[in-house]
């Protein structure tokens, strides 16, 4: 170890292949104390965290994304190669532990092979040491490791068995000077050559780094372009062909340390792993499988739609409680208010989501712990990619069900960009949670409540419809950007199925822990911002408006020998009125009437840019209904809803005398709802799961336009 | 004197065969990297519910591939 490492905290990496169990092995060393980053430049994370060896040294533990090779075929993997192709890659470890599932480490050690070669202090740690005893397989890590000229730990990761070895041989490797391991590969007459010439021009030391850069220089984005470009001229110069050297160079690493593999390792006397096969036989069946996976969905959906709303009713009135208390308690004025009305009620719509977060990514998380979630993509992805996404897409857009927001951040699990983008930008056509008490106000409003072919409601009917109008969008969309999007990623699927296991709940409590505070923390700071600038908006106006506006819906009270109840919502509706929203309400009026709406669903599709529930309470308010936050799905306020629906049965244009909600306006306000893109929180959140504002501005100017047209297409079809 | 090998794609369900080549270099090299290697004894268990899509067992491994990546593979079979 150098002076300069000796001062500061050593990192070590876990490397290992997807399923070897290494995120298990992270969160054991880990535990709470790990954050997750963004890897620059694109949007895979990294987690970090740290841990003390048993001499008291901190050091930080990185969990590489998992990967089989340094020829990378993902962009998870390609952060694995980017980070050892360059030294000083702020990721490039100390120490390497590399993990392998010790039941089928004859396939999990090309990569680790491929580490001794760039010359890393690297221990083996086998995992699975408790199924490996299970199954009756033996191992000798002794010899292992005399083989590969390494430390070699048997533990597991899930039951903790030997992680205090592992610790040690930590300490020690971190000790060692240099690696007393030999070339693992031996290069052959091109390769040589052609990483010599890097060597030579490129700076880089080690030969088999050369090679890396050889065969990854166009794409590793650490490169500086003159070196690129000398590397490139070596490479054409050389006529050497990137693919057939790394599937020569992957074989003969096998033909290498398969025979090591066989030397230290007995199989079982007789080939395990029935069980998955039997689960498998029923749950990937041709028509089971499908039946059971909409069996599962439902209970998701169900859980998220329906038990989230013990917790979230819980959030609402508590902070309906302390909104209430803070105006009880504080004077009257403008700074109370924006407590109040902005802060606390911008705080309400973060945390509201939460129990939805929560649960939903329990049961993903649950879902993809056992292995249940490549079961899911081996059976969906021809299909899904029909519209341009992938096996995985399917669970985002089912969870978009309840609400866009996880549903978007559980589209990391699918590996390749231009899938994940898509399923992303589609997501949002879903009808979610929100949409629904605006779709109950409207269509209790036009469509009559009469039976079809005696048993269908009409109504239940129309809602039915409005789910169909949100799938058919997601997934049309989807097949229009797959015919528009360009991607130089390879699409493939080979996916390993990994062996059903039981769910291990650190794993499942930390992502959930993860995810939630990743949305409070960064999406909930956005949705506070513009539900304050929203409430600014409704609450002041231009010059003494605000006041005047006041004094004259005093005055008209007066007249009307209104009681102090409706005296109050006048005010505030007057008020409404002259505010900045309103006026915004009001300019909009030409744009929108083409579509059937007045300057009051002016102000309400505004104020639902935030969060379309907010329509509802908007309305409320330019009606007169007193309760500003009338909460029109809630059945106690029944009353309310008759009321409003009265009120609006009975609006008139102004300058026509025309009703405005007519059969025609609420068709065509339903499709707006069902099409455009009225969530603050969701566009937060494809603004940090895209890295770019790019994609969210891209995603409402389309879904806004789409619903637009689609609202005026269906106003003219039935005025 | 060519003789028309068969590929993955082809196999019936728990029929077995050894893995002869890959035909697809990009698919190669991520085939070998998990492991599925010339010589590996590859079953097939069952086909997708929408088609295209096939599950695989690979010397113990199992594996979805897609029809393409099936294709690929020439077996002795």
């Amino acid at each position: 170890m150098t002076a300069a490492q000796a001062t500061r905290t050593p990192k070590i990496a876990l490397v290992g292949n997807p399923n070897s169990g290494k995120s298990t092995l992270f969160n054991l060393l880990t535990g709470m104390r790990q954050k997750t980053g963004n890897f620059p430049g694109v949007t895979v994370d990294i987690k970090t965290g740290h841990f003390r060896l048993p001499g008291g040294k901190e050091v930080e533990l990185t969990d590489l994304p998992g990967a089989y090779s340094l020829y990378p075929t993902s962009a998870d993997e390609r952060i694995v190669t980017s980070v050892f192709s360059n030294p000083s890659d702020p990721n490039y470890p100390d120490a390497v532990v590399y993990v392998a599932d010790v039941t089928h480490l004859e396939k999990h050690l090309l990569l680790l092979t491929q580490l001794l070669d760039l010359r890393l202090p690297l221990l083996l740690a086998l995992n699975m040491a408790d199924a490996a005893e299970t199954i009756g397989l033996k191992v000798n890590s002794a010899k292992l490791s005399e083989k590969l000229g390494i430390p070699v730990v048997l533990l597991s990761s899930r039951t903790g068995e030997n992680v205090s070895k592992l610790l040690t041989e930590i300490e020690k490797l971190l000790e060692e000077s240099e690696n007393k391991h030999k070339d693992f590969y031996h290069l052959n007459e091109q390769e040589r050559s052609v990483a010599e010439a890097i060597r030579m021009n490129a700076g880089v030391d080690n030969p088999y780094r050369a090679l890396l850069l050889a065969h990854h220089y166009s794409w590793l984005p650490a490169l500086a372009a003159p070196t690129r470009q000398t590397i490139s001229a070596i490479v054409s110069n050389k006529q050497f062909s990137s693919l057939k050297h790394q599937v020569d160079e992957t074989l003969e690493r096998y033909d290498h340390f398969t025979p090591i593999v066989q030397a230290a390792v007995q199989p079982p006397p007789r080939f395990p792993s029935t069980a998955t096969d039997r689960i498998d036989a029923v749950l990937t069946h041709r028509w089971l499988g499908p039946v059971i996976f909409a069996l599962i969905m439902l209970l998701v959906f169900q859980a998220i739609y329906d038990w989230s709303s013990i917790p979230m009713d819980f959030i609402e009135s508590a902070f309906a409680w302390l909104s209430d208390t803070l105006r009880a308690f504080l004077p009257e004025h403008w700074a109370t208010r924006l407590l109040t009305d902005g802060i606390v009620t911008g705080l309400s719509g973060i945390l509201v989501f939460v129990p939805q977060i929560a649960i939903l990514f329990f049961l993903i998380t649950l879902l993809e712990e056992v292995g249940y979630m490549a079961r899911v993509v081996f059976m969906f992805d021809r299909f899904m990619r029909r519209f341009g996404m992938g096996g995985r897409s399917i669970v985002s857009l089912i969870s978009g069900g309840a609400c866009a927001v996880p549903a978007i951040m559980s589209s990391r699990t699918i590996g390749n960009w231009k899938e994940r983008l898509i399923t992303i930008l589609v997501t949002p056509f879903i009808t979610c949670s929100a949409r629904i008490p605006v779709y109950v106000i409207l269509i209790g409003l036009v469509v009559p409540a009469q039976k079809v072919l005696g048993i269908f409601s009409l109504q239940s009917l129309t809602f039915a419809g409005m789910y169909a109008l949100g799938v058919f969008a997601a997934l049309s969309s989807g097949y229009i950007l797959k015919k528009i999007m360009r991607t130089r990623e390879l699409s493939y699927l080979a996916l390993e199925l990994p062996v059903y296991r039981m769910p291990h709940w650190r794993n499942l409590w930390l992502t959930v822990w993860e995810k939630v505070s990743a949305f409070v923390w960064e999406a909930g700071r956005i949705i506070l911002i513009i539900s304050v600038l929203l409430w600014a908006l409704a609450s002041f106006g231009p010059g003494d408006s605000f006041q005047q506006a006041e004094v004259q819906a005093r005055a008209e009270a007066t007249a009307q020998q209104l009681s102090p109840e409706e005296t109050e919502s006048l005010v505030a509706a007057y008020q409404l009125e002259a505010s900045y929203a309103g006026r915004i309400g009001k300019a909009f009026e030409p744009l929108i009437r083409p579509l059937g709406y007045d300057w009051k669903i002016g102000i309400a599709l505004f104020t639902s840019f935030a969060a379309r529930e907010v329509f509802a309470g908007t309305l409320a308010v330019l009606y007169q209904l007193g309760n500003a936050e009338a909460d029109i799905t809630d059945a106690a306020e029944n009353e309310t809803k008759a009321t409003l629906r009265q009120r609006m049965e009975a609006e008139k244009f102004t300058d026509s005398g025309k009703p405005v909600y007519t059969l025609a306006t609420a068709l065509s306000l339903l499709v707006f709802y069902a099409l455009a893109m009225q969530c603050a929180s969701t566009l937060a959140v494809v603004r940090r799961e895209t890295g770019s504002w790019k994609w969210p501005l891209l995603q409402f100017t389309f879904m806004t336009l789409l619903a637009y047209a689609g609202a005026w297409v269906v106003y003219n079809l039935f005025i | 004197m060519f003789r028309r090998y068969r590929t993955v794609e082809s196999l019936k369900a728990r029929e077995c065969a050894r893995a002869l080549r890959i035909e697809d270099p990009f698919l190669a090299s991520r085939l070998t990297a998990m492991g599925l290697l010339p010589g590996t004894l590859i079953e097939m268990i069952r086909r997708a519910p929408f088609g295209h899509t096939y599950y695989i067992k690979a010397d113990g491994i199992r594996l979805a591939l897609r029809k393409e990546e099936a294709q690929s593979i020439l077996v002795d079979a």
